[in-house]
């Protein structure tokens, strides 16, 4: 009998379509939204203090890539890598990408997730800790993330909330009221 | 029952590790808030966690526009030669406006009842006062108002306790729950060298590692093993109260307590006839997702309390969010006995 999926995770098909991209765009995108984030807002990297150079590594396990984070603030550096390559890291958080996208905004709670076993962590835990509480606080939406305000931000971030909602009830992710509601 | 003789409604006092935390406890109905000051001073001192002076003040703030009270833990025992460091937090709360202390140190009671005369002072669970003659003592002494009692008492024992004190009482009535007697166990101490009642954490992040080995969740603090969980098996916390471990004639459980949420959301009705003023929430470690549905749920289920109706079933509705997927209601009920 074949091993049931993850709760929340991604069809390996998505995986399969992945896996050739060029990583490196992403890298550079991702870097230079939390750099900017860092900018507008420094207060959310101040959590992190003696962390900020402490690299996390961040997997989804149904992709078959890694995201390698320095949490530097302005400084900060993100890699995309193959998971294997992410043995800079000093800790690791794993999940599948819808889960983390829920963590990221805060839809989840990071410790009911550990107890459930849909989030797995390893390595230095104060680092995770540390980089999941300053998450939490940051009240993160989409929009922010990369920069857009007003009435556009409101309708990307509207936009990518409904899109949200509806991949968790899809790939049946742990069930949450704030992940469900519409 | 007539509305007159109905005694006050419970006073739902909430969690907020984050000025974030805080907005979502407001947001989602609680009455009071608690919260402490990103050092050793208070018992949830955690990496990323906690308040700066000035995000204390624009937390007060936002709380006191919508009605709600903000309440300041610094409840950790002040470290010998290093009392400044309780005191100054005493000093940055009643400059932020906090509606109240939660304080157990005897040097830090005496500095805020002797400076800051006009505060309401709380007694925290980590002084674990639950006798009439203990609750006496620092009525008398520094004049403390609430005492939160440590969470060792059954109902009948609590509504005994409150025809014997004049103050007020708190009981927590959700989330984790510590088996041994809350400021005096040494369990996290022995195994990290850190004691959680004078730096604040119990089972300190920086002393926990997980690993999987032979496809089990292992869980060790300050390298001892204290748990592994098989693949689906829920998890806990990383704290030696909550571990399992193996007897000398081979029996192997949780010996002390087993990894389970505190969860008295069907005992309210009793709590409230037992004379508790306030109940509380535990979870300042926990994300605002986590505070936003809990307070949420127990706004709702004093309100029924309050109308003498009967609560919705809010175990299941919490349950994905306790300790090992499971709860209990622990001391109050003391069915073991």
């Amino acid at each position: 009998m074949p091993r049931a999926l993850p709760r929340g995770a991604l069809p390996a098909a998505i995986g399969t379509v992945v896996r050739p991209l060029p990583r490196l765009p992403l890298a550079i995108a991702l870097t230079l939204a939390i750099r900017g984030l860092a900018r507008r807002r420094p207060e959310l990297f101040e959590r992190l203090r003696s962390f900020s150079e402490r690299p996390v590594a961040v997997v989804p396990t149904d992709l078959p890539i890694a995201f390698l984070i320095v949490p530097a603030g302005a400084d900060a550096i993100v890699e995309v890598v193959h998971p294997d390559d992410a043995g800079d890291a000093v800790a690791t958080a794993r999940a599948p990408l819808l889960v983390l996208l829920g963590l990221l905004d805060g839809t989840y709670d990071g410790d009911a997730l550990f107890f459930s076993r849909d989030l797995s962590i390893d390595g230095e835990t104060d680092a995770v800790v540390a980089l999941r509480n300053a998450l939490d606080d940051a009240e993160l939406t989409p929009a922010e993330l990369i920069g857009v305000d007003g009435a556009l931000g409101r309708v990307f971030e509207r936009a990518v909330g409904d899109a949200l909602r509806v991949a968790w009830r899809l790939a049946g992710a742990p069930a949450t009221s704030m992940a469900t509601e519409s | 029952m007539d509305a007159s003789l109905r005694p006050d409604p419970l006073e739902l006092v909430c969690p907020a590790g984050t000025p974030a935390a805080l907005r979502a406890a407001v947001d989602a109905g609680a009455h009071s808030v608690y919260c402490g000051f990103r050092d050793e001073t208070n018992a949830r001192n955690f990496p990323g966690l906690n308040f700066s002076p000035e995000e204390l003040e624009a937390g007060v703030a936002y709380a006191h526009a919508r009605g709600v009270k903000v309440l300041v833990a610094i409840n950790t025992f002040a470290r010998p030669g290093a009392v400044e460091v309780w005191r100054d937090s005493v000093d940055a709360a009643a400059i932020a406006g906090a509606d109240a202390l939660i304080l157990a140190d005897l040097a830090v009671l005496d500095h805020a009842a002797a400076h800051h005369p006009e505060l309401r002072l709380h007694l925290s669970v980590q002084a674990a006062a639950g006798t009439p003659e203990a609750i006496h003592f620092y009525t008398e002494t520094f004049g403390i108002k609430r005492v939160v009692l440590p969470r060792v008492l059954s109902v009948e024992e609590i509504a005994r306790l409150n025809r014997e004190v004049a103050i007020e009482t708190e009981v927590f009535v959700f989330g984790g729950l510590c088996v041994m007697a809350e400021g005096r166990c040494l369990l996290s101490s022995y195994a990290t060298g850190k004691s959680p009642n004078r730096v604040g954490v119990c089972s300190p992040p920086s002393h926990v590692t997980y690993g999987d080995e032979d496809g089990c969740l292992t869980a060790r603090l300050g390298g001892f093993t204290i748990d592994r969980y098989g693949a689906d098996e829920p998890a806990g916390y990383p704290t030696l109260c909550k571990g399992r471990f193996r007897t000398d004639n081979d029996y192997e459980d949780h010996l002390f307590g087993d990894p389970l949420s505190l969860n008295a959301a069907t005992l309210l009705s009793g709590l409230q006839a037992a004379g508790v003023k306030a109940v509380k929430i535990e979870g300042r470690q926990r994300g605002k997702a986590y505070t936003a549905q809990v307070v949420r749920a127990f706004r709702r289920a004093v309100e029924l309390v309050a109308q003498n109706r009967a609560t919705d079933d809010i175990q299941a509705l919490l349950a994905p969010l306790s300790e090992g997927g499971g709860d209990t209601t622990g001391a109050y009920q003391k069915t073991w006995r």
